[in-house]
């Protein structure tokens, strides 16, 4: 299957070619030669899967036969054993699309996305399309967080039940990650969200990233982000938001169902770049983003940065 | 804990006891980066244990989608002229869910040719053809508007070439309505009148803002697409098929 090749064949060939005998294992991945000091970390992603359960019907529209989230478990099973850190991150709108949503409430997308294994989410403006209480209804079906640091729920039925952000280890890599929600005023009837505060996403940003890099002293920070890829006015975008920040390291995005050729490289306050990647919608596609970590200065990481992209993932999007 | 011994035996854990032991402090940093994106197609093999999951709510879904409901002498279709079949269904409908479902009998109803989603075809009605006339979660709104506003309404409406109306009559001059009548009589500028619409629209959605001055407002829980089955069902339950007349409540002059 071409999808399954490895995509860092051309980078990794050397080290796990030394690995042999790991490799036998069937699950040990290059970063177990204990000579290097590089470990591999692999972020998987959605957006917007709008209830889309099976794959969309064949019925000649721009879409048919793609999708499904059966076949994601599969493609997800088969990457997590070959790579050993790993983390499933969705940016929001899991909810609203096929009738699973209108006549089972939004569970069994959670009980879905709990069976593939999330690691977390966000909310999107459709989360709330059967109200506050119709989300909070469900929310216990997912077993990983929500994370939703410029929505205040104080005094709502979703007080305390999700967070502002999270921190994962993975072989020894610290991520923090945080979720931002767009501007649901004109987007969602009033009376679904009443109670519940927007703030700036931008000056939350900035207070949780210094959180993540001082306090809690992270080596890499994601955002998982429903604000929407970019506007034509002045509302505050994954671009927007990339630009005045720092140590954002990715921004997953998603609520304008942009289909991104390529990750977005950003130039961020600090003068280094945030990486934002959309994967459109409807889980048509599955987002894989991998950092190669290792010790040192900030310094060295920016004239280390190289970014490749496999040219067949082109070809597959203009099909 | 023994670290070395970790080391030794699983290598992945070990790398990162590697850290700890000589001195983790050491911030990490990505020094590359790849990306790929898989294309979610049928080359990838559903897992059967996921399907496993779906597979009752699928069942329950599909039987749902194909109840029939009622049915339909004719289709009742959507084109882009100023009146239309669908239309003028769709309005009938929020006329009647605004005396059954909200106890609040509407002079007049309004919707967007934007919003109806779909048409609907001669024979039977399911419940999942009405989840394709209206797959949002709009619910009913109910808003009372001066004379003077609902003369705006209908100028809006031919400016738009026409949308979906009931209890409201009105001749198209160029941009302009004429000749306008709520439930057969001519308009009057200072009268209130009740306005039968969804949400969306009520809050200005389609740029109607002028709806977001309305002199009141009640919104109802009474979801746009239950309300559509419910009328079918009561139709269908009074012996009377799905329909709709071209009874000329929007003339071009």
């Amino acid at each position: 299957m071409e999808e399954l090749r490895s995509i860092n064949r051309r980078t990794f060939i050397k080290q796990v070619g030394g690995l042999s005998g790991a490799v036998a294992l069937g699950t040990l991945p290059f970063q177990v030669n204990a000579k290097s000091k590089k470990t591999k970390l692999t972020i998987l992603h959605t957006n917007d899967v709008h209830s889309r359960i099976e794959p969309f019907p064949m019925d000649g529209g721009k879409y048919q036969g793609l999708g499904g989230v059966a076949r994601r478990s599969t493609l997800i099973n088969k990457i997590r054993q070959e790579e050993a850190n790993l983390l499933l991150l969705d940016a929001g709108d899991m909810f609203q699309g096929t009738p699973y949503f209108n006549l089972f409430g939004g569970k069994l997308e959670l009980d879905l996305m709990t069976k593939l294994g999330y690691d977390a989410g966000t909310f999107g403006n459709h989360e709330f399309d059967n109200g506050l209480e119709g989300l909070v209804k469900y929310l216990d079906h997912a077993k990983f967080p929500f994370l939703t640091a410029n929505y205040d729920f104080k005094g709502t039925v979703l007080e305390g039940k999700t967070q502002d952000y999270t921190i994962f280890h993975k072989g020894g890599i610290k991520i923090g990650v945080f979720g931002l929600g767009v501007d649901i005023e004109g987007l969602v009837d009033p009376n679904n969200f009443r109670g519940m505060k927007y703030q700036d996403p931008i000056a939350v940003s900035n207070k949780i990233v210094k959180v993540l890099k001082e306090k809690h002293r992270c080596d890499l920070v994601i955002c998982l982000s429903h604000l929407g890829y970019q506007y034509e006015n002045d509302k505050v975008s994954d671009l927007v938001l990339a630009a005045k920040t720092a140590d954002i390291d990715l921004i997953i995005g998603g609520h304008t169902h942009t289909f991104l050729n390529e990750p977005t490289l950003v130039t961020n306050l600090k003068g280094t770049q945030t990486i934002i990647n959309q994967v459109g919608f409807a889980g048509i596609n599955l987002g894989r983003i991998d950092f190669i970590m290792e010790p040192g200065s900030g310094k060295k990481q920016m004239s280390a940065y190289t970014y490749q992209v496999n040219p067949s993932i082109a070809e597959s999007l203009l099909a | 804990m023994n670290i070395s011994k970790q080391i030794t035996f699983i290598g992945s854990i070990g790398l990162a006891s590697l850290l700890i032991f000589t001195g983790c402090s050491k911030q990490l940093y990505p020094t590359q980066k790849d990306f790929k994106q898989y294309h979610m197609s049928d080359a990838i093999q559903a897992d059967p244990a996921v399907v496993s999951i779906y597979e009752p709510f699928k069942q329950k879904m599909e039987a749902e989608m194909n109840r029939v409901i009622g049915h339909a002498e004719k289709a009742l279709t959507k084109e882009k002229t100023a009146e239309t079949l669908m239309g003028n269904f769709f309005c009938e409908a929020l006329l009647w869910m605004s005396e059954h479902s909200a106890h609040n009998p509407a002079d007049l109803a309004f919707a967007t040719k934007g919003g109806i989603r779909n048409d609907l075809k001669a024979g039977n009605i399911t419940v999942g053809h009405i989840f394709e006339v209206m797959p949002f979660e709009n619910s009913l709104t109910i808003i009372e508007l001066k004379g003077s506003q609902i003369r705006q309404l209908a100028d809006y409406i031919a400016m738009t070439h026409g949308q979906p109306i009931a209890g409201m009559t009105l001749t198209i001059m160029g941009s302009k309505a004429q000749d306008i009548k709520i439930k057969g009589q001519p308009i009057d500028d200072n009268k209130l009148y009740k306005l039968a619409t969804y949400d969306y629209l009520a809050n200005g959605g389609d740029n109607l803002t002028l709806l977001t001055r309305a002199v009141s407002r009640v919104n109802y829980p009474q979801r746009m697409r239950e309300g559509l089955i419910a009328y079918v069902n009561e139709l269908t339950k009074a012996g009377k098929p799905v329909n709709a007349e071209l009874d000329g409540r929007i003339k071009i002059n």
